[in-house]
């Protein structure tokens, strides 16, 4: 097995994996989904959970999602804390989430609870371990809907079974660029598993960055799942750095990657699509020793630089102009600061 | 809900995604969905389900079960109402209208699918002890693979126990 280039980074598969992700759905018996709940019935599914929590001792911010600006709304999706559709119709909903943002649980959104759990680098069993934690403690205060043979009874009957949804967000530039990715699609959807863009539209993926997740809850136990979903992502992970020992070794790619740099570092202006795209040449790089950059501080840049992120930054709603200010004022400070 | 592309078929694809800092919608119908391949990264390949909710339980579904009458008392819906909105409206749901869903969600997660994995503190003892005897089974598979006849006597014991308590009840 090839350890490609994980001595440039902090966490386990660093190099090619950004993070981890695990997802239970669960719904508390009796009660019907929150689609069908009023505001009444809604701020007592939350209260029930808050209690029921606070019993356990865990301690987690409560956020009301109808008293947000729409873009904090957008910037805790944007770092992946709640699911864009958590954004919208946001009456009834609250968010809760622990004081390092390792997990987040949504309460009403499209199931009455949705536990998150998110570790850097390549650590399902680790975000599991945190997310069963939380719902272990749930567990010991409500009575969640489940049938024998079909499992946890959520909304969506695509989530019956386990109600898990694990994912790592990859970062393939080579396979990615060099038109690998379409190639793996039809593998990976064999396997059960499926790949998207995480940023940007169907049509064109952000930054080289994709999300990889396991679409079967059935029949399959949560241990297999994560091992599952595990052995898929170190194979891809094996494959960029095959392409990539060859890709970085092409002067046209040198160029790209140093050219990239030379934007990055003096840019006055910078959309999040240039951003994006030019962060991935530069990670690239660093992680071949091409640039002195730090591969996990563009891994953060990625998510933080967001346009409603900016706006957070700013405590205001900016002009698409004055992120792209904003934006490169930031990333010229940091990759100067990081590169002498 | 018509399609925003065409004006003209009825929207079944809703995509709901974060763009340039802003929540966004955008409601297509089939044809367009898959001509705008906007379904996957990949169109054809796995994924893009979660984003047609409406397309897990089929309108045929509806004309083969027949019985619009059958009412679930907890969330007062029929099965009309999830075949319309793609989704049950309570955990009771799949209870009231099991048989009905069986076709669709086999569909979904194949016909042999049964659950295996976590089960919460509220389960009944019946669902304890039918988890307990697959995992008993599994055992007894892996001791016989690997020649281990005492601990596959003991594991056999072990179910032929459970079954018996089982059959009683």
């Amino acid at each position: 097995m090839s350890t490609g280039t994980n001595a440039k980074t902090a966490y386990p598969q660093g190099d090619t994996v950004l993070s981890s992700r695990v997802r239970l759905a669960r719904n508390i018996d009796g009660v019907p989904f929150p689609v069908r709940l009023n505001a009444t019935r809604r701020a007592a599914v939350n209260r029930k959970v808050c209690e029921t929590l606070q019993k356990a001792g865990k301690k987690m911010r409560v956020i009301d999602m109808s008293r947000l600006y729409p873009y904090e709304a957008v910037a805790l999706a944007e770092r992946h804390l709640i699911s864009p559709e958590f954004t919208s119709g946001t009456e009834g909903r609250v968010l809760l989430l622990t004081e390092d943002e390792r997990i987040s649980i949504m309460l009403n959104e499209e199931d009455h609870i949705r536990i998150q759990a998110i570790e850097p680098g390549l650590a399902p069993e680790q975000a599991y371990r945190n997310a069963a934690a939380y719902d272990d403690a749930l567990d010991a205060g409500l009575r969640f809907a489940f049938d024998n043979r079909l499992g946890y009874l959520n909304q969506n009957p695509r989530d019956l079974g386990t109600g898990l949804r694990v994912s790592v967000m990859m970062h393939l530039p080579a396979l990615s660029k060099t038109g690998g990715m379409s190639k793996f699609a039809s593998m990976i959807a064999k396997l059960g598993m499926n790949v998207r863009g995480s940023y940007g539209d169907a049509a064109s993926v952000k930054g080289d960055i994709f999300r990889i997740s396991n679409q079967v809850s059935m029949g399959i136990t949560e241990a297999e799942a994560i091992a599952n979903l595990k052995t898929l992502a170190m194979q891809i992970a094996t494959r960029e750095h095959t392409a990539a020992a060859d890709f970085v070794k092409d002067i046209g790619v040198r160029d790209r990657i140093t050219r990239a740099e030379g934007v990055l570092k003096n840019a006055m202006l910078l959309s999040t699509d240039e951003m994006m795209e030019m962060l991935s040449w530069v990670r690239l790089g660093a992680l071949y020793g091409l640039n002195g950059a730090d591969p996990d501080a563009i891994s953060e840049m990625f998510v933080s630089l967001q346009p409603a992120a900016l706006n957070v930054t700013a405590g205001a709603k900016l002009t698409s102009a004055q992120r792209d200010e904003l934006r490169a004022e930031y990333v010229r400070r940091k990759l100067n600061a990081d590169g002498e | 809900m018509l399609c925003q592309n065409c004006q003209r078929a009825d929207a079944t694809t809703h995509l709901k995604r974060i763009a340039n800092g802003e929540y966004t919608e955008i409601h297509l119908c089939a044809e367009c969905a898959a001509a705008l391949g906007v379904t996957d990264v990949f169109p054809g390949f796995g994924g893009g389900f979660g984003n047609l909710p409406g397309a897990a339980f089929s309108v045929t579904d509806v004309r083969r079960a027949g019985n619009r009458a059958l009412r679930c008392e907890t969330c007062g819906f029929t099965f009309e109402d999830i075949t319309r909105t793609g989704k049950p409206g309570c955990p009771d749901c799949y209870r009231v209208f099991g048989e009905k869903l069986k076709p669709s969600l086999q569909k979904i997660h194949g016909r042999s699918a049964v659950h295996t994995g976590k089960i919460p503190n509220g389960a009944s003892e019946d669902t304890l002890r039918e988890h307990r005897i697959t995992e008993l089974k599994e055992k007894l598979n892996r001791a016989i693979d690997e020649q281990n006849f005492e601990q596959a006597a003991q594991l056999r014991d072990e179910i032929r126990r459970l079954s018996a308590e089982e059959a009683q009840v």
